[in-house]
């Protein structure tokens, strides 16, 4: 049996020597540390909070943003970390994801799609979604669930999400709580809840980390407990911000921060944003299957809904970016729009009289930017950690790409007789008036073989520090549009059997 | 004879109000000017639609160049035709957002210069 302790409890000055140090809880450290458990290894995973939300902790991660949403209300900081409000949307990132696109400045990763493949049955897993059906296996499984609609042929095809299912009706997968059973009976393990790592020590030669400093959170909200943590190795793992914070401020012996000789530690941050009613599909017919707007149960765990997204040969030829387009809801058409269709498909000769429209929205790829960073301010938390401070942007060109995208889908509804589709969105103020965002930080600690474009190495570990590594979202060093989750973990347990090796 | 002159106006009346409403929701008995470009336009099943549409369309102010363009493209055969060919091949406009096949957007872009 692993300990579960509450690092509040413990004498201050108590020190531990385990192998490794996974820094975070959510769903990367939940994950390795699970990856891990057939192993020898002596295994200390570090969370901030406890294992429910406690505002006081919450605060910690408050920050100033500009372009963003509040820092300390799109994460959450305890065991489970951003599993514990996710949407439980997954996908596996695309093979152009993974690739140097000329089009999409520092763009690629160090290895394809391929190298996560067999990993990504086993993350599948973790998050509880089923089969595998993202492509052809969809089509199959959607067949008995009404008709898909019939693009034409083109650069869009239709894709499918699915959904993070933990029991019954109660969605999706929370690890903390879902595997709190098995981290404790992992003999390997021990979890500190309540624990914040405030440094991570270099050894004077900057050559590998001597130590972490960890710290609590008194009653009063100040600071509380102190301990050192001795790791052979660690991993930190807190989440797309954090993971740069971390860094930043373990400035003492390496003045940038560590791994930071680039000033690259923080650039590159993206989000996927989700501009709402970018377009408005009208589907002759009428009859939009249950599974476009909705998410569908599909039976044996599997919930499924459609997307439409450019294909990888597409993207090459059109230099677009990622993105996945889906269905909201039904709206009405304006008197243009009505005129719009009775023209059009009395030109096609088609029957529109019970033509219905809807209302799509989409998640994005961003270009990689260095502008928009993760950098510390002047200000303060309770442990005394410099708070963040968050540049975030959008680009022109990032909607004048999707347009692209969506104008083609247009296209391919046309090209079928199935449907027409009218492009919402021109201006910037037009695109950012409905723009939610996906919360998925990626990018500030980016993975390139290259130490002077990248903060890890293509197996994640600190360029020059050889005991640090970094797991999560954070290492994308491009976005793709699906979301992180699945893909962190099928990452992370690839880092797993890495660590297996070079810690053996 | 006084009985069967109210009944005979009455009847005047009704028919007369029922050709305005054809006229006006259906379109039936409508007359449009003469247009250089009636035999393009004939191919439309709702002109008043379309022309509601084509005000919306930019960069087809000029219904004579449009016109010709519009009638090298059809050339002997429908708007029909040439809608799925210019989709096939890629020959889009925007009009008030709306992606249409390029013929249909001139096809509007005149009705709305009629």
């Amino acid at each position: 049996m692993s300990a579960f302790v509450d690092a509040r409890t413990l004498p201050s000055g108590t020190a531990q020597t385990p192998d490794l140090a996974i820094i975070g809880g959510g769903p990367a450290g939940i994950a390795l540390a699970m990856a891990l458990a057939d192993t020898r290894l002596k295994i200390l995973l570090l969370e901030s909070g406890g294992m429910n939300f406690d505002p006081a902790v919450q605060k910690m991660y408050a920050g100033q943003q500009t372009g963003y949403e509040p820092l300390d209300g799109d994460r959450l900081r305890y065991l489970g970390g951003g599993t514990n409000h996710w949407g439980g949307w997954c996908r596996p990132m695309d093979e152009s994801d993974f690739e140097a696109r000329d089009w999409v400045p520092s763009s690629g990763w160090p290895f394809g799609r391929a190298a996560l493949e067999p990993y990504f049955p086993r993350a599948q897993s973790l998050v509880e979604a089923g089969v595998w059906a993202y492509d052809q296996g969809g089509n199959a499984l959607a067949a008995s669930h009404g008709p898909m609609l019939q693009l034409g042929k083109g650069g869009i095809y239709t894709t499918w999400f699915q959904f993070s299912k933990m029991r019954g009706d109660v969605l999706p997968t929370q690890f903390g709580h879902r595997y709190e059973q098995n981290l404790r009976a992992q003999a390997n393990l021990t979890v500190w809840l309540n624990a914040n790592v405030t440094g991570i020590r270099l050894a004077p030669n900057a050559a590998s980390v001597d130590h972490l400093d960890v710290g609590t959170l008194d009653p009063s909200g100040g600071a509380g407990k102190q301990f050192t943590i001795r790791p052979r190795y660690t991993v930190l793992a807190c989440g797309g911000i954090e993971n740069a914070r971390l860094l930043l401020v373990s400035n003492d012996v390496m003045k940038p921060g560590i791994g930071n000789q680039a000033d690259l530690v923080g650039r590159y941050f993206a989000d996927n944003p989700i501009p709402r009613d970018v377009a408005t599909m009208v589907v002759f017919s009428g009859t939009l299957a249950p599974y476009y707007a909705n998410n569908r149960d599909m039976g044996h765990g599997t919930i499924l809904r459609a997307a439409f997204t450019p294909t990888d040969a597409w993207r090459r030829q059109a230099r677009v970016g990622g993105s996945l387009t889906t269905v909201e809801q039904p709206v009405e058409l304006d008197d243009v729009g009505k005129a719009a269709v009775a023209t059009t498909a009395a030109a096609l000769g088609v029957d529109a009289s019970t033509a219905r429209a809807f209302s799509l929205g989409c998640g994005l790829e961003l270009i990689p930017d260095p502008e928009r960073r993760v950098r510390l301010s002047l200000e303060k938390d309770a442990l005394g950690l410099p708070r963040v401070k968050l540049a975030n942007t959008i680009s022109d060109e990032d909607f004048a790409r999707y347009r692209t995208t969506v104008a083609e889908l247009g296209r391919q509804l046309l090209a079928s007789k199935a449907g027409m589709l009218r492009i919402n969105c021109t201006t910037r103020e037009e695109w950012m008036k409905n723009m939610d965002w996906g919360h998925h930080h990626l990018g500030t600690t980016r993975m390139h073989d290259d130490p002077r474009r990248g903060v890890v190495d293509a197996n994640a570990r600190v360029h020059g520090i050889p005991n640090l590594y970094v797991a999560g979202s954070s290492i994308f060093p491009s976005y793709g549009a699906s979301n992180p989750t699945m893909n962190l973990i099928a990452l992370t347990l690839r880092l797993a059997d890495h660590l297996k090796t070079v810690m053996a | 004879m006084r009985r069967r002159a109210v009944i005979a106006g009455t009847g005047a009346a009704a028919a007369g109000l029922a050709a305005v409403g054809l006229w006006r929701f259906t379109g039936l008995f409508r007359r449009y000017a003469p247009t250089p470009y009636d035999d393009l336009l004939a191919q439309l099943d709702d002109r008043d639609r379309a022309a509601l549409l084509g005000k919306h369309a930019v960069g087809m102010a000029d219904a004579r160049m449009t016109a010709q363009e519009l009638r090298t493209r059809i050339g002997n055969g429908s708007l029909a035709k040439a809608a799925v060919e210019d989709v096939q091949a890629g020959r889009m406009s925007e009009v008030d957002g709306w992606v249409l096949p390029r013929s249909v957007a001139q096809m509007a872009a005149l009705a709305a210069h009629a």
